[in-house]
Formats: structure tokens, sequence, C-alpha cells
């Protein structure tokens, strides 16, 4: 590294040398700029940032339109059974997920925290799973009574990683026996995709088309 | 690939010298301001995100290899960063601070959940402060929070004056080599030095807003 004075000369005095000089200290001091991997060079996309708030217009659409369909159908089966929803959970649960034949290497864990104003923060940590890229998402569902019930975020794996941890929102209220699974989906094919992580002990059956 | 679990080390692995690269003729950009922007990216404006990315993606994979020493994690969390800026950039107030302030928040935040998870996930991970050889922690946030700023400020120089800076500090040339690498005569090359230098002085004492 140049000396200071080597660098300036001596033509510059006074404050101004004192300034520049604050400045060569704190270069100094910070080093150099790490090398950025091939993985930074770009910003992520939004599909790989996975907000549901900032989808495009069609999926927000698609989505709407299910959740209507999801209301709906929820709002019958209340209505006819008249059946009353068990008190939400009132703390946070960790649930494991394993990976399916559709992706035997993949593991997870879903560690949901408790809910605030109608929302459940969701922190998903997971890994082995195989590279997807737009048009093929990851979804991550909530699962209820064996069906799934209500989408919760989206994400890729479109790189090479080791593990991925990403937060999702429920904003529905939890019930009891409510679990989670991933899938894996081609956006506009029909259905929630192919079910590659689930808790122990779900049963395949109970997953429709999945 | 990456790494497996099984090669993760707690080894040092500081920031290496990037590679030069040639000359380039470039005026300064002045574009919008980083608050400017973070108003943008609340509103979802993908091209404001990536100008913001690029101001800043140095300086978080920079913080994160300092704290977490592991490339891969850095990677992660600089990525984790990115993604809770998409994603909270509307809950930046102006008048709380500035964008950089805000940005070194969430990326510090980051960083710190993860060295919480690494310690839980494996009881014998050693936090870097305890094995650091850089002095106390006081000492590494300081240090931390002058290279978040210095990276910053250098985004802010055109590239010619990015290059010398690059050169005069971490290549190891003298002036004289490296003005006989850039073909240019010494006192060029001092004059630009001196020029960068003022220009970072100016950038670090407004604080890029």
């Amino acid at each position: 590294m140049n000396d200071f004075d080597e660098l300036i000369g001596a033509d510059v005095t006074g404050a101004e040398r004192e300034r520049l000089r604050g400045v060569h200290d704190m270069l100094v001091q910070a080093g150099p700029p790490a090398e950025l991997p091939d993985s930074l060079h770009n910003a992520p996309r939004p599909s790989e940032v996975g907000a549901l708030r900032k989808q495009s217009t069609p999926r927000k659409l698609a989505l709407l339109v299910a959740a209507i369909i999801v209301l709906g159908i929820t709002f019958s089966i209340g209505f006819s059974t008249g059946q009353k929803h068990a008190a939400p959970p009132s703390v946070a649960q960790d649930i494991a997920l394993n990976g399916t034949a559709a992706a035997p290497r993949a593991q997870a864990t879903l560690a949901v925290l408790p809910e605030v104003a109608g929302n459940s923060q969701m922190n998903l940590s997971v890994r082995g799973l195989p590279q997807v890229s737009p048009p093929e998402y990851y979804d991550v569902w909530l699962v209820r009574k064996g069906e799934p019930w209500g989408m919760c975020g989206e994400f890729v794996v479109s790189r090479p990683t080791r593990s991925l941890t990403l937060t999702l929102n429920a904003p529905y209220s939890l019930e009891t026996g409510d679990t989670w699974i991933v899938t894996r989906h081609k956006f506009g094919e029909s259905g929630v995709g192919t079910t590659v992580l689930q808790p122990r002990g779900l049963r395949p059956s109970v997953v429709p088309d999945i | 690939m990456r790494k497996t679990e099984s090669e993760m080390e707690v080894a040092l692995d500081m920031p290496r010298m990037r590679v030069v690269p040639p000359p380039v003729d470039e005026a300064p950009e002045d574009g919008p301001s980083d608050a400017a922007l973070l108003a943008l990216v609340a509103n979802a404006d993908r091209e404001a995100f990536e100008l913001l990315y690029h101001r800043y993606v140095r300086s978080v994979f920079g913080l994160a290899l300092r704290r977490l020493r592991d490339r891969a994690h850095a990677e992660e969390v600089t990525q984790e960063v990115f993604t809770a800026v998409w994603r909270s950039a509307e809950s930046y107030r102006p008048e709380r601070g500035s964008a950089g302030g805000w940005l070194y928040t969430v990326a510090r935040n980051a960083i710190l959940d993860r060295l919480r998870r690494n310690s839980r996930a494996d009881t014998t991970y050693e936090m870097p402060e305890l094995a650091s050889p850089e002095g106390g922690p006081d000492e590494q946030v300081e240090q931390a929070q002058t290279a978040w700023r210095v990276h910053r400020a250098l985004e802010e120089l055109n590239p010619n004056e990015r290059q010398v800076i690059e050169l005069a500090y971490w290549s190891g040339l003298s002036q004289s080599e490296v003005a006989n690498y850039l073909g240019q005569p010494l006192g060029t090359v001092k004059t630009r030095t001196r020029s960068a230098l003022a220009r970072l002085a100016e950038v670090l004492e407004g604080e890029v807003q």
C-alpha cells in the first residue's frame, strides 16, 4: 500500500490535506471490497424473492380467484356443518418435512411463529431440492383436512445451493391439525403440482392430485 | 458446486482483491438517491431494485463475509438481505435516518439471525468475535461500519476513479507502477488519485441519503 504522502504529494496542504488523510485512513481500515461470487452478480428476480404482494397481475388474479374459490368452499362447508373451528395454536411450532419420491434428498423445517393480527409468519429452511426456475416454482401449501387449502408462498431454486431459508406468511386462522406441504408446480398448469416435501406420516392418498 | 456441509469451515475467509478492469471512459452517474430508490422499490419497481442492489451488494456481501467467515453462508445471507429489502422497503422512513443506515440495519439483522441459527444448529460453532485476531467486538463493529461506508462510497466513483483507488490501495503497486500499468504519466495518476479521494470525501461527508 502506498504511503499517504506519496499518494498526495506536497501540493495539498492544510484542512484539505487532513480531509483527504481522513479518507485515506478509512480506506486502509476498510480493506478491499469482497470479490462477488457469480451468484450475486445479478439482482434476484422478483419470483425468487417470492413476495406474494409483488407478484405479477395475472398471477395475482389467479391467486385471487383461487382464494375466492377456497373461501367459497370453506364457507359452504362451515355453513352446512355448523362446525366450530378449533382455537388456533397459541405457540410456535416446528414441523419437519421429508422429501417424497420426487425429491428423496430434500429435507425442510417449517417454523410457524405465533399469529399476529391474523398472519402467521413461517420460516422455511430447506435443503436438497432440485433446481427449479420459472416458469416452474415450488409452492408452499397449507394442508387442512388432508387437502391443499391455501398457498403460503412460492420460491425457486435457480442455482445450486446447500440450503435456503425463506420467510413466508400464512394469512389464515390456523386450526388444530393444519400442516404444510411443498409442491413443484409449473405455472399455467392445473392442480397444485407434485408434492416434494411433506410431514412424516401424512398419507399421500389424502393429498389429491399430487 | 458449493461446499458440502461436511466441508464447511470456520476458517478465515476475508475479502479478496478484485481483478481490476482496464480503464473505461465513463462519466460518474448521478442517479436517484438511495432513499428515492427505496420509495420506488416499495412500489415494486424492478429497475430501482436492481440499481439499489448494485449499489449495495458488495457492501452487504463484504459485511456478511466479515462476520460469518464463510462464503456460502455470506452468499445466502446477501440474498436474504435483498429479499428483505424487496419485501419491506415500504417500512423505510426517511425522517428516521439515511437509506444506507436502514440497509445496514437490515443486513446486520440478517447476519445476526444467521449467526444465531448457526450457533443453535452446531453447538461447536465458534462465534467469530471470539476467534477473531482483529481485536475486540467494538473494534470489529467499527471496522465493519467503516468498510460498509467506504465500499458503498466507492460505488459512487466513476470506473476510472475507482480503479485508481483500488490500484493505489489494494494492488500492492507503487504509484510509479500504477502509472506504468495504466500507461499514464505519474503526475496524471497522482492527480486522479487526489481527485478520487476528494470525491470519496464528499460522498462520505454527505453520507448517501
